[in-house]
């Protein structure tokens, strides 16, 4: 699978990751009743795991899969260890709330679910973008874009809910 | 800056960094549920000190703001109004409340909401006081069932200070002295008053009573012949219904 089409999943499914969370964001900032089929979705989402030392947990997520998108849509070596060490600490992240859940709030959040899918795969790109003989990124495509191995900004980690 | 060449070192190197920043953010929620402050409005119940115990786990991870236990948005609201030294009140807690927690308040389908009367007498005032304290703490479910797993004979003095203490030791986030110091804040008398009133124009005539009605609408009183969940459950199922 060649680069460009890993960056281009990774930065699509990092897009749909920010719109879950934003929409969880803005339901709970605004109070807006949650769309949910699993019923489990506000129970979850007024448990006190929904907050991380008082920031949501909704924003972290956001924050997380910003970065994801802006570390997918970087070129060079830099930017692929930034996506595949926020996307991986998302993952392991994403896992512990999972378990969280099941084991301690007895209630599931449909859209948490969804994010933990969209972390894994993202998780999975990230490496097989990091893999030994992967696809150099093609050279500059644009003379007037910065080095394409100067540092990304990966942004701050973030769980993604 | 050069980055790292060798894959054994640039996996390790990931792994090494995702590991530590993922520890860092289970970390941190730990903290958030353990080290709660006394105003946030989560719950954090853990095991109230000895004499008796809540279960541990019957109101974690729930909201509690003020009086109100579970979800805002819960389509159901109940209400109950109850006096801390009523057997009937604490019965009712014991043998229907776990279930309703479990079924219907973890599933986000009703919110509780306790309203506290003191007409038995002294000690009813004083474990009242006491749970309002506690419930501008946002932890006033938790002091309420650890008040009734140890109800007293009636005006015994039974709602001690050191009862008071144990119970809220067993609660993060809530300080036992400040629960029995600010007893007296004119926010409690204000809302003791509220309760009262509200009791008085809903009808209620002796405890424990209920109010059941869609969130947000208008309740009703409903009359129940057995203090078992089957004595409140068709009511909210039939709220639920509507």
């Amino acid at each position: 699978m060649s680069e460009r089409i890993l960056r281009a999943a990774s930065a699509g499914l990092a897009a749909v990751g920010a719109a879950i969370t934003g929409y969880l964001l803005y339901a709970r900032e605004t109070g807006a009743e949650l769309v949910c089929t699993t019923g489990g979705c506000e129970t979850v989402q007024s448990s006190a795991y929904a907050d991380v030392l008082g920031v949501p947990v909704a924003a972290l997520g956001f924050a997380g899969f910003l970065g994801l998108l802006v570390a997918a849509v970087g070129r060079g070596e830099w930017a692929r260890l930034g996506q595949a060490t926020l996307a991986l600490a998302a993952f392991l992240f994403g896992g512990y709330l999972l378990y969280i859940q099941l084991a301690v709030i007895h209630a599931v959040c449909q859209w948490c679910l969804a994010t933990d899918l969209i972390t894994t795969a993202i998780a999975a790109l990230a490496l097989l973008r990091l893999r030994p003989g992967a696809p150099a990124p093609p050279a500059a495509a644009s003379p007037a874009r910065p080095s394409p191995t100067a540092p990304s900004r990966a942004g701050p980690a973030g769980p993604l809910r | 800056m050069k980055t790292p060449s060798s894959p054994r070192f640039r996996y390790t190197a990931v792994l090494s960094a995702a590991a530590a920043l993922a520890a860092l953010l289970i970390g941190a929620s730990q903290i958030g549920v353990d080290g709660k402050p006394a105003t946030d409005a989560t719950t954090t119940t853990t095991v109230p000190a000895a004499p008796s115990a809540p279960e541990a786990s019957l109101f974690a991870g729930l909201a509690q703001r003020g009086g109100a236990l579970g979800s805002a948005q819960a389509p159901v609201t109940l209400v109950e109004y109850a006096d801390l030294q009523c057997p009937y009140c604490a019965q009712w807690s014991r043998d229907t409340l776990p279930m309703l927690v479990e079924n219907y308040v973890k599933t986000g389908k009703l919110r509780i909401v306790f309203r506290g009367l003191a007409f038995i007498g002294p000690d009813s005032d004083k474990a009242l006081r006491t749970v309002i304290s506690a419930g501008e703490r946002d932890h006033l479910w938790d002091v309420v069932h650890g008040l009734y797993l140890n109800q007293g004979p009636e005006n015994t003095g039974w709602v001690t200070d050191e009862l008071v203490r144990e119970l809220a030791a067993g609660v993060q986030g809530l300080d036992g002295d400040e629960l029995i110091n600010a007893r007296w804040d004119d926010a409690v008398a204000s809302e003791i008053e509220r309760a009262a009133q509200a009791a008085q124009t809903a009808g209620v005539n002796g405890t424990p009573a209920f109010q059941v009605g869609p969130t947000g609408g208008s309740l009703e009183l409903v009359q129940v012949d057995s203090l078992g969940p089957e004595g409140i459950v068709p009511a909210i199922e039939a709220a639920l219904a509507r």
